[in-house]
């Protein structure tokens, strides 16, 4: 499948790199793997103004119940394209109940910036349960991401990693790409500055619950939540949790991250509203009836208020196929 | 090229003036000699965020004449890259003496500069001794014109704590007596496991010249940095914001709220949100 290929760049003077490649890639000289013009976009051509397609407007429209994210994500984004002195990678950490839209983010911001969205040569997802699956193997994982990350930056800048189920990743394999993140102006003769790095988990989620279920309680509308309500807690919270890939991590002791980004867990009115886009995605007719059967369908949190979808939006699909 | 070096430390540095007039008298000392005895080697100590790597780049950037490649002098090692793994000491021993030497022969005023030391594995650090001390020459090779510096988040509660102190008691920020920090530093930074001079020879034997102690930063000094993050992204200098942005970051102690416990990071990402 994938093998591992040496590149020397002793004409530049930053000695060896090693190369994820296909079989094929692998045959082709070194010279043939250029960065393709098109598909890794320059940040002189690529500015906050050119992001396709709308990063806001996708947003607005797709994602539910989460006014905060709208707001964070795209300031974050379109700051970060628009800032040619950034002097370290955009880091989003992205969390929250599960069905909350956190992968979905991902997969928008991914097709905002490159043509072929998540399917782009410079869109890199790693799955901790997929690609670090055993704790004894944490050197060579090391080992493989870093030269996979300094890899793919030297030949594309404006690279886009995302890592989902960071809260099943070993603790101390995320503090080996660190020094990506930093502040550094070059590692190895390789600039990482218009990197881009998404992480998804699902620590701190119950922080946030205890957060907006508070609001609820006290009779205040969802809305009103600020990001500040949550954050500072959420940064303590994920820290200190030893089952997240963050925990004692130097990524939060040193403000590596640039944006904790919360997803509130789903209420009823939104779990209509996915099954509304799914039931239309597929060409069919809106039902009222089909949403409400739905949404009274999937369990709901907690015991005796019931507000928030166990779920979130997920199993909508497979619901959905029972009534088509 | 001093007078370059202090004027863009002097501009670009927020709040820490003692440690500029350590480096300062440290780098005029040491290149006002034709031949150094001994090797500069600095130690940079201090929170997050206070400026210590910023100042070991403009050193970088103001010790060698513009035209030339810089790369092929400044050697910038990432502990957490660059010896990853425990188990590899011997070998990263012999590479980082192989690499020093092979580069101080090429061009003796070279420049190292070691990063995240607090991740360094004990021992490691010792390797170099050799080539930090009072020779004429090692195998052939002048190591007394290169520039070693170290930097640690270590030792960076202790600075704090002095400077608190101060504060409290109504002193000044610039009277802080430089000797007492230093030797305390030392002290310090030897007994702390976390750090890459844990019980190290190098601090035993004296190896490093000048431990340069990087204060907490204040609110005026947040202010600063949020104003120049606003004037390089190309927006308004709004005072308003720059008091917001400032006051939300300096947090420490939880009461007094007297410093910025990440310095000056974070400051772009809080610019970008409330544009």
């Amino acid at each position: 499948l994938l093998n591992w290929r040496k590149i020397s760049f002793s004409a530049l003077g930053t000695g060896s790199m090693w190369q994820l490649v296909t079989k094929a890639e692998a045959l082709q000289p070194v010279s043939a793997i250029r960065r393709d013009p098109v598909a890794c976009p320059l940040s002189s051509l690529l500015t906050a103004r050119s992001l396709r397609p709308a990063l806001q407007e996708n947003l607005d429209k797709k994602l539910f119940g989460q006014h905060l994210v709208n707001k964070v994500v795209v300031k974050a984004v379109k700051g970060f394209l628009n800032n040619t002195n950034a002097k370290k990678p955009l880091a989003l950490s992205l969390h929250g109940w599960t069905g909350t839209g956190k992968n979905f983010v991902g997969r928008i911001v991914a097709e905002s910036i490159y043509k072929r969205g998540l399917r782009s040569k410079y869109v890199h997802q790693f799955v901790a349960t997929l690609h670090f699956p055993h704790a004894h193997s944490i050197n060579l994982y090391k080992d493989q991401l870093q030269s996979w990350i300094r890899g793919n930056v030297s030949i594309c800048p404006r690279s886009l990693f995302i890592f989902d189920e960071m809260d099943k990743m070993h603790a101390g394999l995320i503090d080996s790409i660190k020094p990506f993140l930093d502040y550094y102006e070059l590692l190895d003769g390789v600039s990482y500055r218009q990197a881009i790095f998404i992480f998804l988990s699902n620590a701190g989620a119950e922080k946030i619950t205890e957060v907006a279920l508070d609001f609820w309680r006290n009779g205040r509308t969802r809305e009103d939540i600020q990001l500040t309500d949550i954050q500072n807690a959420l940064s303590v919270s994920v820290f200190n949790n030893k089952n997240s890939g963050f925990w004692h991590s130097t990524l939060i002791d040193r403000n590596l991250i640039d944006y904790f980004v919360p997803f509130l867990p789903l209420e009823y009115k939104h779990v209509k509203m996915c099954v509304k886009v799914e039931i239309e995605s597929r060409g069919y007719a809106v039902d009222e009836d089909i949403l409400t059967r739905i949404a009274n369908e999937m369990t709901y949190f907690p015991r005796e208020e019931r507000i928030y979808s166990d779920k979130g939006c997920k199993t909508v699909d497979a619901k959905l196929d029972y009534y088509f | 090229r001093q007078a370059v070096i202090k004027m863009d430390l002097d501009r670009k540095v927020f709040g820490q003036h003692l440690a500029i007039q350590i480096v300062l008298r440290a780098l005029s000392a040491n290149m006002r000699s034709k031949r150094p005895r001994k090797p500069l080697v600095m130690s940079f100590h201090g929170w997050t965020g206070t400026g210590k790597s910023f100042v070991s780049s403009i050193i970088a950037e103001n010790l060698y004449r513009l035209n030339i490649p810089r790369r092929k002098f400044v050697h910038h090692f990432s502990t957490v890259l660059h010896f990853p793994h425990l188990s590899h000491i011997h070998l990263y021993k012999e590479q980082l003496q192989n690499w020093i030497r092979g580069n101080v022969s090429a061009c003796p005023r070279s420049l190292f500069i070691f990063a995240e030391m607090d991740q360094m594995p004990h021992g490691l650090i010792d390797s170099i001794m050799p080539f930090l001390g009072y020779h004429e020459e090692i195998d052939g090779v002048y190591y007394g014109k290169a520039i070693f510096i170290f930097l640690n988040n270590a030792g960076g509660d202790k600075i704090t704590e002095i400077a608190l102190d101060y504060w409290r008691s109504l002193k000044r920020r610039e009277d802080i007596p430089v000797k007492k920090l230093q030797s305390l530093l030392s002290e310090e930074i030897f007994r702390n496991r976390n750090s890459g001079f844990f019980h190290s020879q190098l601090i035993q034997k004296n190896l490093i010249d000048y431990f340069i102690p990087f204060l907490p930063l204040e609110y005026k000094h947040v202010r600063q940095c949020v104003r120049e993050e606003l004037r390089m992204q190309g927006h308004p200098e709004d005072e308003d914001l720059i008091a917001e942005i400032a006051l939300a970051m300096t947090d420490y102690p939880s009461e007094e709220r007297l410093y910025s416990s990440k310095g000056c990071k974070t400051v772009a990402s809080r610019v970008a949100l409330s544009i």
